[in-house]
């Protein structure tokens, strides 16, 4: 898997977009979706080491939330949470590949610390 | 014992930013301009998918074989590792280039788009993007596409769509490939294809053999079919 890019992707995220308060730092909560195979522990595992080259970001943590697959039904318009990979409506049991979540890989969130 | 780093508690009090940033932003950035770079020259793009050594290669050559008189195709090959592929590709008389990822597991679209610099698609009809054998990290990478086209060989196993939803979610068409086999091994092509559209209705499943040519036709009649779709938008648009 490509954890550890993905890691590095994150940081380099993160400077483009906050690169005045990098050294601040301190929290990075991540949303995935189950679909993107993501798994929290090993994209933990992959931060950690990538600190290790890191060293300025030695303070920060990482958070990271995985939300299960929802599908909507073309036919009826429900909302179905996918179990097991079965993507039919819950209720009326028609076939559907229309994911409105669980693709996601998000930065939901930053933290810094408070330098006042 | 102290704590992995990952895990210390911030420090202090925080201010937090609440964000959307997408962290494949960057790829389907680049996507797009591969997209836009492709759109003037109606050229159907397709990715191909599978496990390393389900035929895609060999697929690709006898697609070249069986269509060079009359559509103009060309391949980017992406692998670790080597020009194999693609020696073997211009074997067939289609023009190629090999992507070598340096050991990385899928194609992004950034090395699509350098990968463009270097080669001449003026004219073609189909670009083939082959993929690096591999059924889960692709499917996260949008290479600018129309299509994704996935294989499955019989040697590998049907239970291989439920076990990678997301490939064969993505994708528009699965190739059950090595149909010369399945006398001999235990695999139904029924039992994939449900499982397949359990995950995915749309999907369309055609069985092929590149050694033996079953099917061979109705992949052909695909692909000329996608591409006259293709320059049939890009006359109206």
């Amino acid at each position: 898997m490509h954890e550890i890019s993905l890691v590095r992707n994150i940081f380099s995220t993160l400077e483009h977009e906050f690169p005045e308060r990098m050294d601040k730092v301190r929290g990075i909560y991540l949303t995935v979706g189950l679909l993107t195979n993501l798994h929290p522990l090993l994209m933990q595992s992959a931060f950690d080491a990538v600190l290790l080259d890191e060293p300025r970001y030695n303070k920060t943590s990482l958070h990271v939330k995985v939300l299960p697959i929802k599908i909507k039904c073309a036919a009826c318009g429900a909302e179905t949470e996918v179990q097991q990979y079965k993507f039919i409506c819950a209720e009326c049991k028609t076939p559907g590949n229309q994911v409105i979540q669980g693709e996601e890989m998000l930065i939901t969130q930053v933290e810094f610390e408070d330098t006042e | 014992m102290s704590q992995p780093k990952s895990n210390r508690a911030p420090v202090g009090s925080v201010q937090c930013e609440n964000t959307t940033l997408n962290l494949l932003k960057a790829n389907d950035f680049v996507a797009k301009a591969i997209r836009d770079r492709l759109a003037p020259h109606d050229i159907l793009v397709l990715n191909i998918c599978s496990s390393p050594g389900s035929g895609k290669t060999t697929l690709l050559q006898e697609t070249g074989r069986r269509l060079k008189d009359t559509l103009k195709m060309g391949v980017l090959v992406g692998d670790p590792e080597t020009e194999r592929d693609a020696i073997r590709i211009r074997e067939a008389g289609i023009d190629c280039l090999q992507i070598v990822t340096g050991g990385m597991c899928h194609i992004e679209a950034q090395m699509v788009l350098q990968g463009l610099d270097h080669f001449n698609y003026e004219g073609l009809d189909v670009l083939f993007i082959e993929n690096v054998g591999n059924l889960v990290c692709p499917a996260a990478f949008d290479l600018g596409e129309d299509y994704r086209v996935t294989l499955i060989s019989s040697t590998e196993g049907d239970d291989k769509p439920k076990k990678y939803p997301r490939m064969f979610l993505t994708s528009e068409l699965m190739l059950v490939s090595k149909a010369d086999l399945l006398p001999y091994v235990p695999f139904s092509v029924e039992a994939v294809t449900q499982d397949a559209k359990d995950i995915n209705p749309d999907l369309e499943v055609i069985a092929i053999s590149s050694l033996n040519g079953a099917g061979m036709n109705e992949w052909c009649k695909w692909l000329e079919q996608k591409v006259a779709e293709k320059k049939k938008a890009g006359i109206e648009a």
